[in-house]
């Protein structure tokens, strides 16, 4: 069955996505979508085509509307996305071959026959039922996560840190009287480590959350803040491994954002070693409804940073 | 609700479609039971992707499947049984590991994290305390 003239019709509906220059050295570049902005059925079915028959396929198994929905547009995400960084020519974004690497992190496969200008880019992606993000970087590795920021937990906070998370990141977490305080304390710091694993790319098992720890530290008194205060917006994020607490992960630069006044993101990106080891980290963000809108939100209340080095 | 350019996405899925498109020509009237495992296909052969263990018990699996429900909130009539697949139930990686803390206490167990990257399905996770718990008393 050929079903490309009908997508024809289809394409000739939507414009061209806006082609854009690639984020510079310690620079990301941060996508996301808000899927209760995506009603029309017609954008949707001009997503599901861009999708590979694996991806669709995917997506047709997750259980329920909302989810599918979901994956449909985390996948109509990445592929936009990246589509747009491609300034030669127009890159369908149909035309993306993915792979998993040997922990199951995503990454564009550039293949010759394909036609394209193979990018130096990285990207991951993240999701909740209410947002879905994708952060792009040159050069070098990245992983970001979000959370809304009213997420709850089944488990008792600490209950959940003492299993799984190093015991200074437990002090700190039960050093916080308020349970409101502590619970976004707790998902902040989650998304920190996930962001972390994710940049590393080696997941969950390979890098079990109890054998790192993140800190917070003022950049103005370059002290480390006490237990039972939170992090500010003038506060370094530091990765420490449990192995090793002498010698931080310096290599990895964490940034922590609140987005669109719902989540928290955090990203972590490896430094460029060209860039220096001290270049800020610089955030673009953008929201997006894929051949519809793209509103640049840097700078504005949609993005705030909360920690780590952000310029925007 | 309408059903996505032609081939591709079916927003629409009736509860049974799952189940034909596996093992075609077989009724799998077990499906109806959420998590039990007692599956007689009498002679045809299975495919490979269903991968039916007689080392999760039934009752494991049950439990199991309650708990993931309740962690993913998965409305009453969809139904959780061992061939579920935590991804496709819309867990993300915090419910991942809060369903594994959930069974560490409910079977007083204790899962490292390099296994518990390996539970992508009901079915595993069943297999996995069946197989911790196997040095105590049935």
């Amino acid at each position: 069955m050929n079903i490309r003239c009908f997508q024809r019709n289809f394409c000739a509906a939507f414009p061209p996505l806006v082609p854009l220059q690639l984020p510079s050295p310690m620079e990301t570049h941060l996508w996301y979508i808000l899927p209760d902005e995506v009603k029309s059925w017609g954008l949707l079915n001009h997503y599901s085509e861009l999708l590979s028959p694996c991806e669709r396929e995917s997506v047709n198994r997750m259980r329920g509307d909302q989810l599918k929905k979901r994956a449909l547009l985390a996948r109509a995400l990445v592929r936009t996305t990246i589509a747009r960084y491609q300034t030669n020519c127009q890159m369908n974004p149909r035309s993306l071959k993915f792979r998993n690497n040997l922990y199951g992190k995503p990454e564009v496969e550039w293949r010759n026959e394909d036609n394209l200008s193979p990018l130096p880019l990285h990207f991951n992606i993240s999701h909740t039922s209410t947002m879905i993000a994708c952060g792009v970087t040159v050069n070098v590795p990245i992983g970001i996560d979000i959370e809304e920021k009213q997420r709850r937990t089944k488990n008792n906070i600490i209950a959940f840190a003492q299993r799984y998370f190093s015991p200074y990141e437990v002090k700190v977490l039960t050093a916080i009287s308020d349970p409101q305080v502590q619970r976004q304390e707790f998902i902040k710091l989650w998304t920190l480590k996930e962001a972390y694993v994710k940049a590393l790319g080696k997941g969950f098992s390979a890098l079990p959350f109890k054998t790192f720890t993140i800190r917070f530290r003022d950049t103005t008194m370059r002290n480390f803040h006490p237990p039972g205060t939170t992090v500010s917006e003038a506060s370094d994020i530091i990765v420490e491994s449990s192995d090793d607490p002498t010698n931080p992960a310096n290599n990895w630069q964490c940034a922590l954002l609140e987005v669109a006044g719902s989540h928290y993101g955090a990203i972590c990106m490896e430094k460029d070693r060209i860039a220096g080891a001290n270049a800020p980290m610089k955030l673009t963000a953008w929201k997006t409804v894929p051949f519809v809108e793209d509103v640049c939100v840097s700078g504005t209340d949609a993005v705030l940073a909360l920690g780590g080095i952000i310029g925007q | 609700m309408a059903s996505l350019a032609g081939s591709s996405i079916s927003m629409q899925q009736t509860r049974h479609a799952l189940a034909t498109s596996r093992v075609s020509g077989l009724k799998l009237v077990s499906f109806t039971n959420q998590g039990r495992n007692n599956l007689s296909f009498g002679l045809s052969p299975m495919p490979a992707r269903l991968r039916i263990s007689c080392a999760a018990k039934p009752e494991t699996v049950d439990k199991v499947c309650e708990i993931v429900r309740k962690q993913l909130a998965v409305p009453s009539d969809k139904p959780v049984t061992g061939e579920s697949k935590f991804a496709e139930l819309g867990a993300d990686s915090l419910d991942t590991v809060e369903i594994v803390m959930g069974l560490e206490e409910e079977f007083g167990i204790t899962v490292e994290e390099d296994n518990a990257q390996n539970i992508a399905t009901v079915l595993d996770a069943a297999e996995l305390i069946d197989k911790l718990c196997g040095g105590k008393s049935a």
